[in-house]
């Protein structure tokens, strides 16, 4: 991502949008591949998942944004491994302290945010090199293209695998859940189904 | 000579200037994040606690269903293979009735990539394994986390409360002191049957030695 200037007419618009759709982290960028095949069996875990990454991203980017012109060429990934890393191990801790049935189901998968690459991609490739209210509005969006992909995936998986969405049936009676669904398999068949969905749609717009 | 060693001294002040020049940022950024994580973690901590107690309350009432409280009996102090000392609290679980119906214990261990958080239920006599669930574990999702399984956990009920024994082939219906691993699983397999094991016996002498429960039993 080349610098953005903020005096550029709609940037912010362009940055926001740009996270759902033209550089959406998990289909078009294919970036954080294991919270998307593994926390997508139900919507509210994928949700969950989706604001504490967008809290790390929120805050690493601001952070990183913050002290780019301090950073030394050499130790920046340090840097920002250590930054995400903080905010990680804080979002774990608030879930722990009030989600703990959810912090249970994502399981190790909070704490493995830190090896996410998307966090470190934005941190890398617009926080470093463009101003504070572009780094907010990269993390905002992406964080949103990354949590909107999250639900849509699960919401498809959990609906197929148990009728429900949100404990609610959605599913007329006559329904057979498909257990596979809510199995890896069902992730993979989900997301790959989707992937090429929004390739085709791509190209019809292109 | 004097020379020599003000060239050295100055090598060695310019090395060190050129260190604090190149990590400076980063002894102060973690010396930040270190207090922030530190902030969070005090005031969290109370709060996760509690979780944790009612969580253990929970798993102890699914392990003995006859209790209707569970009251806290000894604090004890149990060592790891390496040597580490672990607190651990062990309830007594009274019935409707008023009866002392069993024991309850949690213990720790390492597991297959973190530690193994358990909760272990034995009879009042602590002659059999009323059963254990895990409290906090993070083992490979489909995989080593199939600990907390029935096919797994469903082994220990009514067990003899002595030495356990891992076997990779076996019947798990079978009811007695042979653990049957989870295929694909043996080293979180394992590292329960070990921790059980490590804890009960510590366990064990300690209650003895607090005269809660009788010698030779």
């Amino acid at each position: 991502m080349a610098n953005k200037s903020p005096s550029q007419p709609g940037i912010y618009k362009q940055t926001l949008l740009a996270g759902l759709w033209r550089e959406n982290p998990v289909f078009r960028l294919l970036l954080g591949m294991c919270p998307t095949l593994a926390v997508t069996a139900a919507v509210k875990p994928a949700l969950t998942m989706g604001l504490c990454v967008i809290f790390v991203l929120l805050c690493s980017n601001i952070v990183v944004c913050l002290i780019r012109n301090l950073l030394k060429p050499h130790l920046r990934i340090l840097m920002f491994t250590l930054t995400i890393a903080t905010f990680v191990t804080i979002a774990d801790l608030f879930l722990k302290a009030f989600a703990a049935r959810m912090s249970e189901t994502l399981g190790p998968y909070v704490p493995l945010i830190i090896v996410n690459c998307i966090i470190i991609c934005r941190a890398e490739a617009c926080a470093s090199k463009n101003g504070l209210f572009v780094s907010i509005v990269d993390a905002l969006g992406m964080g949103l293209g990354f949590t909107l992909t999250l639900c849509i995936l699960a919401g498809i998986r959990e609906v197929l695998a148990t009728g429900r969405i949100f404990e609610v049936a959605i599913m007329p009676d006559a329904f057979v859940p498909w257990a596979a669904m809510s199995m890896p398999v069902g992730a993979f068949i989900t997301l790959g189904l989707l992937l090429g969905l929004v390739n085709i749609i791509s190209k019809k717009k292109n | 000579m004097e020379n020599q060693k003000s060239v050295v001294s100055k090598v060695e002040q310019s090395k060190i200037k050129y260190f604090i020049q190149q990590s400076w940022l980063l002894i102060v950024a973690s010396f930040c994040f270190g207090l922030l994580i530190a902030i969070a973690s005090v005031t969290l901590s109370p709060r996760i606690e509690r979780n944790k107690t009612s969580k253990i309350d929970g798993l102890m009432a699914s392990l003995l269903p006859d209790a209707r409280r569970f009251q806290p009996a000894a604090e004890l102090q149990i060592k790891s293979p390496k040597g580490k000392e672990m607190k651990s609290k062990i309830y007594k679980a009274i019935s409707g009735a008023g009866e002392q119906i069993g024991w309850a214990f949690s213990c720790q261990g390492p597991g297959f990539q973190d530690k193994i958080e358990l909760v272990v239920a034995v009879d009042k006599s602590f002659e059999k394994f009323a059963g254990f669930a895990v409290l906090a574990s993070n083992e490979t999702p489909g995989f080593g986390d199939r600990i907390k399984l029935p096919y797994y956990r469903n082994q220990f009920a009514k067990a003899p409360a002595d030495k356990l024994h891992l076997v990779k082939a076996g019947n798990p219906g079978k009811i007695d002191s042979e653990i049957v691993a989870i295929s694909g699983a043996t080293v979180s397999s394992r590292a329960v049957v070990d921790i059980i094991n490590n804890s009960l016996t510590q366990v064990k002498e300690q209650m003895q030695a607090k005269g809660l429960i009788g010698n030779g039993k």
